[in-house]
């Protein structure tokens, strides 16, 4: 084992001091892709992620623990599918998170000497160290941790942090927010700092990866791409799943594709709906021209003066606040009670389904297309 | 409008510019710059994509080209003039909010005049204010009178310019109470001792020192305030109008409310349960009272273009005012934002939708036709499409 290696920075690959134990101890990414060992686990590694959600059980060897992780890194890069790096951040992120608290001990907030985990030197590792204060309530009552008590974080760096979290805990308006500090307890503090690991493992990816590096990797990356097309996983926010709509959208569209006359902020909430999840002007012209007496010239404009092709703007999708004030949030189910924007719904109904069947509606068109011609050729 | 009518504004327009030092926005030069020019017929084409290299000086720019109306973005940028996103390169962006009268609940579209609307406006304004002030702690706030139907307020904190729409969005939710839930509002705390309850007795508080919560608790003893001032049976009256509360919860409200006051207004809620039901049907109504009802895509749009502060709106004739914090509570957007350079003077103009103009702290009753009218008033008409230029005799 290298002197510099040690066994908190395997733990914590993705500290700045870990990256640092490496680039002291001269390997190169090259000699680690070789190192068997090193390839091995960081494909399991990634493998994980696919199969459990997880990143798996960490390697005994320091040193090839930290070496798995910026070849698994490499890995993610060469198969370079958004929703990998989604996941395998995820995943490393939630390994971190569960490790914050196993070392970090139960009660013990004080910093330790030498090389122990504390929580101060985690805010430091994030730049975190000025944003997140304890209110000196921190070791009290398990009443202060129900209130939310014991920290608080900077406004600007919880919403860089928090605004992609799922769960209404974690929206603003139901933070004690005051001159700029948001309340949270403990095991909030720690959640968000899984969720700085998240962003860090996340930036920078797909890597490019010099082909000296790639050669040796070659069959880690198949056997990933694989489980990949096994899991079904190939989609994302942009993939057009109408079944998947929240109420309120399949209802318009459903609306406009029989025909019936909308109102203008109606017409505006699904078309802005359409595009935002991606869908370009022909293809909401064709969603609607179902509908033999829609009308293509005013949809066209509509549709781009919404997306911002004529206008100044890209307008986005309204609030489900905004909806209920125009009388367009129908038949609500369970998943409305938990979000807040019709988008919302939508990438948690995504993220849901990633085990069925689902096919984009663009590509279900094509199909059916490639079939009446192969049919009319015949 | 006529060739008359829009040949008289530019020129005014220049005027106005010729006289006014319109300062430019912090980091001007990696901002993107738009602008609506004069022209005829239907349709209006924005300029856009412009850096600010692109219109040469820039007092020279207004003069030159007196624009219908001026925007610059909210976003910073490597490259602002590129010609798409993707390429200019995004550093940043401003928080700005924008408070419209059409969107406001408590405007009656048609109903009210436009003094009335701007009023509702400037009361939303002030409760804006409380929550990026008070809530969020930003310093470095700019708060302008749009010179049409509302306010903007650009935030440069610089920590906000990186944030992104979904946190920009859970800001513009903060400030319009969207999804605000009532368990939130209250913490629980156990209560020492078991206050002979098998359970330990829970003491549910709102925060009185700021947030929802304590606009929620503001809220809660308002109404309190009001029933105890009141005669004993009008109060009784007014709990049993909610819903769910009885005669014996109506007593039992009035009566913790007089003899544990202090405690309530500590913030305790958990005077008794039905002083607790009641919080928390007020709390129902504190988003409506308190929120501000911002209009969302101006606020999660990090590339929007907003308009220039001290540029005149082409729909108005009124200029785009920037309001010093200490002046707001005495502004007067239709006395104030009335550029100098269109007072003192009459001309002549042909109205073509007579009616009621609050403007210049006075009224006016306009008949249709042609006459001779103060200035300001002229180009307002004309400007909103309500007149046309008349030759002066």
């Amino acid at each position: 084992m290298a002197t510099g290696l040690r066994p908190l920075h395997a733990r914590y690959p993705y500290f700045e001091r870990s990256r640092e134990a490496v680039r002291e101890a001269d390997v190169s990414l090259v000699a680690a892709a070789r190192d068997e060992a090193v390839a091995e686990r960081a494909l399991a590694r990634v493998e994980t992620v696919l199969t459990e959600g997880t990143v798996g059980e960490p390697e005994r060897g320091t040193r090839t623990e930290l070496l798995s992780y910026p070849i698994a890194r490499v890995l993610v890069s060469l198969v370079d599918q958004p929703v990998l790096v989604h996941r395998y951040a995820r995943a490393e992120a939630e390994a971190a998170r569960e490790r914050f608290v196993a070392d970090l001990g139960r009660r013990e907030l004080k910093s330790a000497p030498g090389n122990r985990l504390t929580l101060e030197g985690l805010l430091e590792e994030f730049d975190l160290d000025g944003a997140v204060r304890g209110t000196g309530r921190a070791e009290t009552s398990e009443a202060d941790t129900e209130r939310g008590d014991g920290y608080e974080m900077g406004v600007s760096s919880y919403l860089s942090l928090a605004a992609d979290r799922r769960g209404e805990e974690w929206r603003l308006v139901n933070r004690r927010l005051a001159k700029g500090w948001v309340a949270l307890s403990r095991e909030d503090v720690l959640a968000l700092l899984g969720e700085a690991v998240r962003q860090r493992v996340a930036s920078g990816l797909p890597l490019s990866v010099p082909a000296e590096i790639e050669a040796p990797l070659e069959e880690a990356v198949a056997t990933i791409e694989e489980r990949l097309a096994e899991t079904n996983l190939i989609r994302d926010i942009d993939t057009v799943v109408p079944e998947l709509f929240p109420p309120c959208m399949k209802y318009l569209l459903d609306q406009v594709q029989k025909g019936e006359h909308l109102e203008h902020h109606s017409r505006f909430a699904i078309t802005a709906f359409l595009s935002n999840i991606g869908m370009e002007t022909d293809d909401i012209v064709e969603l609607y021209m179902v509908n033999p007496g829609f009308g293509e010239e005013i949809t066209r404009y509509q549709t781009d003066h919404i997306r911002g092709v004529s206008s100044p703007t890209e307008y986005s999708t309204p609030a489900c606040a905004t909806m209920q004030s125009y009388g367009d949030c129908v038949n609500m189910d369970d998943r409305c009670e938990r979000i807040s924007h019709p988008m919302g719904y939508y990438e948690d109904a995504l993220e849901d389904a990633d085990d069925a069947d689902l096919t984009d509606w663009r590509a279900r068109e094509s199909e059916a297309e490639a079939k009446t011609e192969a049919e009319a050729g015949e | 409008m006529d060739e008359r009518t829009r040949a008289y504004l530019r020129g005014r327009f220049r005027d106005y510019y010729r006289r006014s030092d319109v300062s430019l926005p912090p980091d001007a030069e990696a901002r993107e710059w738009g602008y609506i020019p004069w022209t005829a017929g239907p349709g209006t084409t924005m300029a856009r994509h412009n850096a600010l290299l692109d219109l040469g000086d820039f007092a020279d720019f207004l003069t030159r080209e007196r624009p219908q109306h001026v925007y610059f973005s909210v976003g910073r940028y490597d490259d602002p003039g590129a010609d798409s996103m993707a390429e200019k390169g995004w550093r940043g962006s401003d928080l700005v909010f924008d408070l419209d009268a059409d969107h406001l609940p408590s405007v009656a579209l048609g109903e009210d005049s436009y003094a009335t609307m701007l009023r509702k406006c400037k009361d939303a304004l002030g409760r804006l204010l409380s929550f990026l002030e008070d809530d969020f702690g930003f310093c470095d706030l700019e708060t302008v009178f749009s010179g049409g139907r509302g306010y903007h307020v650009h935030v440069r904190d610089p920590g906000v310019r990186g944030l992104d729409r979904a946190g920009r969005r859970e800001i513009v939710d903060y400030v319009r109470g969207t999804g605000l839930q009532f368990e939130a509002l209250v913490s629980g705390e156990a209560v020492a001792g078991t206050a002979g309850r098998k359970s330990p007795a829970r003491k549910r508080t709102f925060d009185t020192t700021g947030g929802w919560s304590a606009r929620a608790h503001r809220h809660l003893l308002d109404f309190v305030d009001d029933l105890l001032v009141m005669e004993e049976g009008e109060a009784l009256e007014r709990l049993r109008s909610f819903e769910g509360i009885g005669e014996g919860r109506s007593e039992a409200i009035l009566r913790g409310a007089r003899e544990n006051y202090a405690e309530l207004e500590a913030g305790n809620v958990d005077i008794h349960p039905a002083v607790f039901g009641l919080a928390r049907r007020l709390a129902g109504e504190v988003v409506e009272i308190d929120g501000a009802p911002i209009d969302e895509p101006v606020t999660t749009d990090t590339n929007r273009l907003i308009r220039l502060p001290e540029s005149l709106h082409g729909g108005s004739g009124l200029a785009v005012r920037r309001i010093a914090r200490d002046e707001l509570d005495g502004f007067d957007p239709l006395v104030d934002a009335i550029p100098e350079t269109f007072r003192g003077q009459e001309i002549a103009i042909d109205v073509t939708d007579p009616g009621l103009v609050e403007l210049g702290g006075d009224s006016f009753i306009i008949e249709a036709g042609k006459q001779v009218v103060l200035e300001y008033l002229g180009v307002f008409l004309m400007a909103r499409g309500r007149a046309e230029k008349e030759r002066e005799r």
